[in-house]
């Protein structure tokens, strides 16, 4: 991607300040970047927006996809272990079933939540944000959706889970035979679209969606959504 | 000279959309466009990011010394610490997923607070540190996080897969309560933190040693 920077040099009548960073507060006149281009803060680095083209478009492909692969990630088995008569799955619930069957009930809330509950909930925000900026209607929950996406964002953690599957796999070889189920290709091509979403997801795009939209709505012809 | 910020010019941004709102006269301001308590800079950042800090230091401690699982094998088995769950990976030659355990369950929450605590001090003793290097450390703070929770992944799924009574059996200990509580707290406390009083504070170094020689 290029880099699109802007030189805070004064804002005047015609040029207002439309931005400010924020990491570092700097006021610019240029509030978004070109389509394929990124805008960099001049003076910390930040990136302040990040053009991907047709963002909303990939972005509902890729949510979309990511809640279809929820379904045979989250039953089917992940790993099987067997030990001589024994046998046992690894499924993303009954681990932390056991956890809270044990009494660890702190652990088993707080991986239930981000391997399970935090991606879902993206995906799902996602979805709906991609499809409701379209109506002018909708404005206000599409708002709230994307500050809820806002706050869920960092505890979606299925990299870390598929890192901490490749570990469990590694330390159990020496016990017994360990073997790779189908849920796994299902949970890291979920893995896969839960990160494409991070990268083409551009909330600027949604903002401006909407803004459209609500002109529509005012001007009194009805808006149907281009995806 | 750093240019003009947002707060010399009486506007604030948004951090949940980044809209730029004129100033109000009082804190908090509601975003126009999101509908999010604006402020101009993030309340009391240094207090519960000092706070969330020291908690997560003080339980780094039962994380480490207390277990954190115990694998019982052929009907013997002692409790493993983080320390020396990475002992044994090293041990039966898996080194490089030893490193990777390693790096983040013991080296990524240490370097966390150091990262956290010296960026609270550079804020409060303003330290003349350059905002450039202050924001490395922020952002490799802020990015890092998340992966420590690895361990504890590795727990959960163990915990279901290996429960064959005396045979085998892998069963979590306190120690892994302690240590995903230093995850959680550390991951708000870098919330916490605002980077624009990095700035500020740098800022006002600069505006110190301008005035000091006249
Ligand atoms: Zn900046
Ligand atoms: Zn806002």
């Amino acid at each position: 991607m290029e880099r699109a920077v802007d030189s805070p040099s004064g804002a005047t009548a015609a040029r207002p300040w439309r931005r400010a960073c924020y990491q570092c507060d700097l006021l610019l006149t240029r509030a978004l970047a070109p389509e394929g281009t990124k805008l960099l803060c001049p003076r910390c680095g930040a990136a302040l927006h990040t053009h991907f083209p047709h963002s909303i478009l990939y972005t509902a492909i890729y949510s979309f996809t990511g809640l279809l692969l929820f379904l045979p990630a989250a039953t089917l088995p992940l790993l099987h272990f067997s030990f001589y008569v024994f046998d046992a799955d690894n499924t993303l619930f009954n681990g932390v079933a056991s956890l809270f069957g044990e009494g660890y009930i702190w652990l088993a809330t707080l991986v239930l939540f981000c391997s399970v509950l935090a991606p879902l909930g993206k995906f799902l925000l996602l979805s709906f944000i991609c499809w409701g900026c379209g109506w002018g209607k909708l404005a206000r929950p599409v708002a709230s959706a994307l500050r809820w996406y806002q706050h869920l964002y960092k505890w979606g953690m299925l990299d870390v889970y598929l890192l901490g599957i490749l570990v469990a796999l590694v330390k159990m070889t020496d016990l017994g035979s360990i073997s790779v189920e189908p849920g796994l290709y299902c949970f890291s091509a979920m893995m896969l679209m839960a990160t494409a979403t991070a990268i083409s997801f551009d909330p600027e795009a949604v903002w401006s969606r909407l803004a459209s939209a609500e002109g529509q709505r005012v001007a009194g012809t009805s808006g149907e959504p281009d995806l | 000279m750093s240019g003009a910020t947002g707060l010399e010019h009486n506007v604030w941004t948004c951090l949940s959309c980044h809209f730029l709102l004129p100033a109000a006269t009082r804190a908090p301001a509601r975003c126009p466009r999101c509908g999010a308590r604006v402020h101009p800079r993030i309340e009391a950042s240094l207090m519960f990011t000092w706070a969330l800090t020291l908690t997560g230091a003080l339980l780094l401690i039962p994380a480490n010394v207390l277990p954190v699982m115990t694998v019982v094998y052929l009907g013997a088995g002692e409790p493993n610490t983080i320390i020396s769950g990475v002992m044994q990976l090293h041990q039966a030659g898996y080194w490089g997923i030893a490193i990777i355990v390693f790096v983040a369950s013991v080296v990524v929450p240490l370097m966390k607070l150091v990262g956290l605590a010296l960026l609270c001090l550079t804020v409060q003793w303003q330290l003349p540190i350059a905002p450039a290097q202050a924001m490395r450390i922020y952002r490799v703070v802020n990015a890092i996080g998340r992966w420590s929770l690895l361990d504890l992944f590795m727990i959960s799924i163990l915990v279901a897969l290996v429960q064959m009574g005396e045979a085998a059996e892998v069963q979590a200990e306190p120690g892994s309560t302690a240590f995903a509580t230093v995850v959680v707290v550390t991951m708000i406390a870098s919330r916490c933190f605002d980077p624009r009083l990095l700035w500020d504070s740098y800022s006002a170094i600069a505006a110190k040693a301008a005035e000091g020689p006249a």
